[in-house]
């Protein structure tokens, strides 16, 4: 039975010039659990806003075509009709909770309805049940993390008792464990209640495996639609740059080297089960050497013994309002390395950062730049060595135009202005904006702007560049090319340093990995030795990249799960094959 | 460490945290009334010492004596103001009085700081904003209000965040003139208030999405309802209120110095 509906939807903002979506016909069935993505931009969460009349209620604009939810014209009813069928979850977990306890946000909209008290009490306990947060009815928003908030945010629309319930990136600012819990508990919802799901997600490795059927949009229309396997291994989803799973591209890697798996696999523990299958296949009587040597990728650490940019000497940190950030943390970064700092929300990365270019002082220990100790010079000072470009852009985007805000840190430092102006050049070709140099930066989309306050941080060409959760929010091909741009800055010198839970892209880097908990530093070394390591990654919050998921899944074969990407993984594999066949593969 | 240290909420389970803001308000009020009543140092000093009893029980004393750490300053610029000018203009001929009326004016000072303490410490913003609906006030204001002590924290975490971002591009705040001090705060006042619209554009959305003015009858999670404390609190107020007229309409209040054999 559907419960949405749509046809030849065509949506345009009052401020838009072309239409963010055109002509979207989708039928959703009761029951389904749908994934929507699709390149930033392409009409997800404009969509979304259609569900429950958002658009054209909320939103003015032009909406045309034909839209049914629950048996009911969106553009006909109230949004508050549509609150009792379809429920909304928010991106950022902060902006969607009002109330100043947990219980009572639950009953927020229960109450807007005037049901009677019992009845919200009891639907509240139930909500909180269900979503597992039934320990925190009392607390403040404010005191919950991340994935506890979107957990409340849940609740609270699911207290409604909604057939649809509709979340638009609801993980971005969390990380992988965290993301994975709040996956469980919408699968749950749909499995147990047969709530009727439809999850916008970047994420595909990870919320792949719970969906039905995969919804791909592009520049406003939707280019595929189908189950999950189909959607992942056509030539439209590489092309149009969705962040394809782990196990899937594995699965391709090896059928262009003419290895077949047989099916398409979405989720490591597939991937490793078709594995094993073709290998005992292909050598089914010859059983395996246990103490077959893998030959583990070899990364270069030359670099570290040079001479050190960065020394943090036994530092202790500890808020004005009590809270130890950092509890004894000593590490050096040489000239020229490429660090990832890892950990949870709350570990204590951003404030370890922060004291890199002085905007935090140590409580106790000391912080040298280039041997000299931080507490002596000004954040201006070392700011001209050391470049931080923080996690949202728009904290710090405030000038009329794009090249104002990038010529704004130039002016601060006192650079004349021939210095200035070319500098201003500079940034902003190597990053793609100069077309917008004379536009508002408050007019460009969200990788534009982040782009911006980038730019804003090069054009004074810091020795050592800090960056703060670069990865939130952006999609898989923007991250690619965030990744692109960090390794050719740091092939031509750079120290780079990133601030990050986002586990995939650092696999994919491959950086040194500082692993943090608690204030302490827990793990500092090779990537491939911090990355493949379950138990440590559990600590900081963390899971181990898909790739060496696939690997650890054939641990008994003699794979020590050492490879944190695909290629490596393949790699491995097809040698394996060799071995064990006795058969060239081409 | 300053004296609104003690109006930040604490949430610790106590009695005093239970009862009614309403009556708890009026107990404030009675307070305030009977400290401005009196400008003797005797009866002002009583009542901030019977103030003490309900500190404990409602176990933020910690909060308290730093709220009043932080009040020493104004106590003693209060104390000091009021001695000089009373020594030269007052008409005393001794010390003595002097410092007694001071004495006893920064004592009034710092019962109010106490018993308004004792309000906001044990008073959550969310009962706060139930005593004033229940009190009549229209959802829309006590819903702005709740929703807006909600938000404080976030945006001072913000606005900390936002004077980092842009000291970390070379903006020092602190150097430079009054004028130039002043236009160096428009690169964090601008990202301040283009997120706040932000975030009021994304808060609204969420409140349509959850059935925002469905019915003009809408019910609340809780309800206010008076208990033996409340009740207690209330008696005690009134009774309060009372005895205190009656001591100064007919009691004269003997001055300390007077007790004290010369």
């Amino acid at each position: 039975m559907e419960i949405i509906k749509t046809e030849n939807l065509t949506y345009t903002y009052p401020i838009g010039k072309s239409p963010a979506f055109s002509e979207v016909s989708i039928t959703i069935n009761k029951g389904e659990f749908v994934l929507l993505t699709g390149p930033s931009g392409c009409g997800k969460t404009t969509l979304c806003r259609c569900f429950n009349g958002l658009i054209p209620h909320f939103y003015s604009g032009k909406l045309e075509g034909e839209i049914t939810v629950a048996g009911m014209n969106v553009t006909e009813h109230p949004i508050y009709e549509f609150a009792q069928h379809v429920g909304l979850v928010f991106q950022n977990p902060e902006n969607q909770l009002f109330a100043l306890s947990v219980e009572k946000d639950v009953a927020f909209g229960l109450e807007n309805l005037g049901l009677p008290r019992e009845e919200i009490r009891e639907r509240v306990d139930w909500a909180l049940e269900v979503t597992g947060i039934i320990d925190l009815r009392d607390r403040a928003p404010y005191e919950l993390s991340g994935g506890q908030q979107q957990r409340v945010a849940i609740a609270s629309v699911l207290a409604m008792k909604p057939e649809v319930i509709v979340l638009d990136e609801p993980t971005s600012f969390l990380d992988p464990l965290s993301a994975k819990k709040i996956f469980e508990v919408i699968s749950g919802l749909n499995r147990n209640f047969g709530i009727t799901i439809i999850l916008v997600e970047h994420r595909l490795d990870l919320a792949a495996r719970y969906a039905d059927r995969i919804i791909v949009m592009n520049d406003g229309r939707i280019i595929l639609d189908g189950e999950p396997r189909e959607v992942f291994n056509s030539e439209e989803a590489r092309v149009v740059g969705v962040g394809i799973p782990r196990a899937t591209q594995l699965y391709q890697i090896l059928k262009r080297r003419g290895l077949d798996l047989g099916s398409v696999p979405i989720t490591s523990d597939e991937a490793s089960k078709m594995v094993r299958k073709v290998l005992t296949h292909l050598a089914p009587s010859k059983g395996f050497p246990t103490n077959y040597e893998v030959s583990t990728p070899v990364l270069s650490t030359e670099r570290r013994e040079s001479k050190p940019t960065i020394q943090v000497e036994d530092v202790y940190y500890t808020y004005p309002n009590g809270v130890e950030a950092l509890r004894g943390v000593s590490l050096k970064v040489s000239e020229g390395e490429f660090v990832a700092i890892m950990g949870q929300n709350g570990a204590g990365k951003t404030t370890l950062v922060k004291h890199f270019n002085g905007l935090l002082k140590p409580t106790k220990g000391r912080v040298l730049i280039d041997g000299v100790e931080t507490g002596s010079v000004s954040v201006a000072r070392l700011a001209r060595k050391v470049g931080f470009v923080f996690q949202n852009p728009d904290h710090q985007l405030f000038c009329e135009t794009v090249e104002k805000e990038v010529a704004f840190a130039l002016r601060n430092f006192g650079f004349d202005e021939e210095t200035t102006r070319k500098r201003v050049d500079w940034a902003l070709n190597i990053l793609d904006l100069t077309e917008y140099r004379r536009v508002s930066p408050f007019m460009l989309s969200g990788g534009e702007r982040k782009r911006v306050a980038l730019a804003s941080v090069l054009a004074w060409d810091p020795k050592i560049l800090i960056l703060d959760e670069p990865t939130i929010g952006q999609d898989y091909r923007q991250k690619e090319r965030l990744m692109n741009f960090i390794m050719q800055l740091n092939a031509q010198g750079k120290t780079v340093i990133i601030v990050t839970h986002d586990i995939e892209f650092v696999a994919e880097c491959k950086p040194r990995v500082i692993l943090m908990a608690e204030g302490k530093i827990l793990a500092d070394g090779e990537p491939h030795r911090i990355l493949t390591d379950p138990n440590l990654l559990e600590r900081a919050s963390l899971t181990p990249p898909e790739a060496s998921q696939i690997l650890m899944g054939l641990e008994d074969l003699g794979f020590d799960g050492r490879a944190i990407e695909v290629y490596e993984v393949s790699k491995l594999l097809l040698e394996r094959l060799k071995v064990n066949s006795g058969v060239e593969t081409p | 460490m300053s004296m609104f240290d003690g109006f930040k909420f604490r949430r610790v389970s106590s009695p005093i945290h239970r009862l009614d803001p309403r009556v708890k308000f009026l107990y404030v009020c009675v307070m305030f009334g009977v400290a401005v009543l009196f400008i003797q140092l005797i009866p002002l000093l009583v009542l901030f010492l019977i103030q003490l009893p309900l500190i404990i029980v409602a176990r933020v004393q910690r909060e308290w004596v730093r709220s009043m750490k932080g009040s020493v300053l104004f106590a003693v610029m209060i104390f000091v103001m009021n001695a000089v000018s009373l020594y030269f203009y007052g008409g005393f001929e001794s010390i003595v009085p002097v410092i007694e009326r001071s004495l006893a004016v920064t004592i009034r000072f710092l019962v109010l700081i106490e018993s308004f303490s004792i309000f906001f410490l044990t008073t959550s913003p969310d009962h706060l904003g139930l005593a004033l609906e229940q009190s009549g006030v229209p959802y829309d204001i006590c819903f702005a209000f709740t929703t807006a002590v909600r938000f404080v924290p976030v945006l001072a975490e913000e606005a900390q965040t936002i004077i980092d971002a842009q000291r970390a591009r070379g903006l020092e705040l602190e150097k430079g003139n009054f004028v130039s001090r002043v236009r160096k705060y428009i690169p964090i006042l601008i990202p301040l208030i283009v997120s706040a619209i932000r975030r009021s554009l994304e808060l609204a959305e969420a409140m349509e999405s959850r059935a925002w003015g469905a019915t003009a009858k809408r019910t609340n999670l809780y309800v206010l309802k008076m208990s033996r404390g409340d009740y207690y609190l209330l008696a005690a107020s009134v009774l309060m209120l009372a005895f205190s007229l009656y001591v100064w309409f007919y009691v004269p209040i003997p001055s300390l110095s007077d007790l004290i054999p010369s």
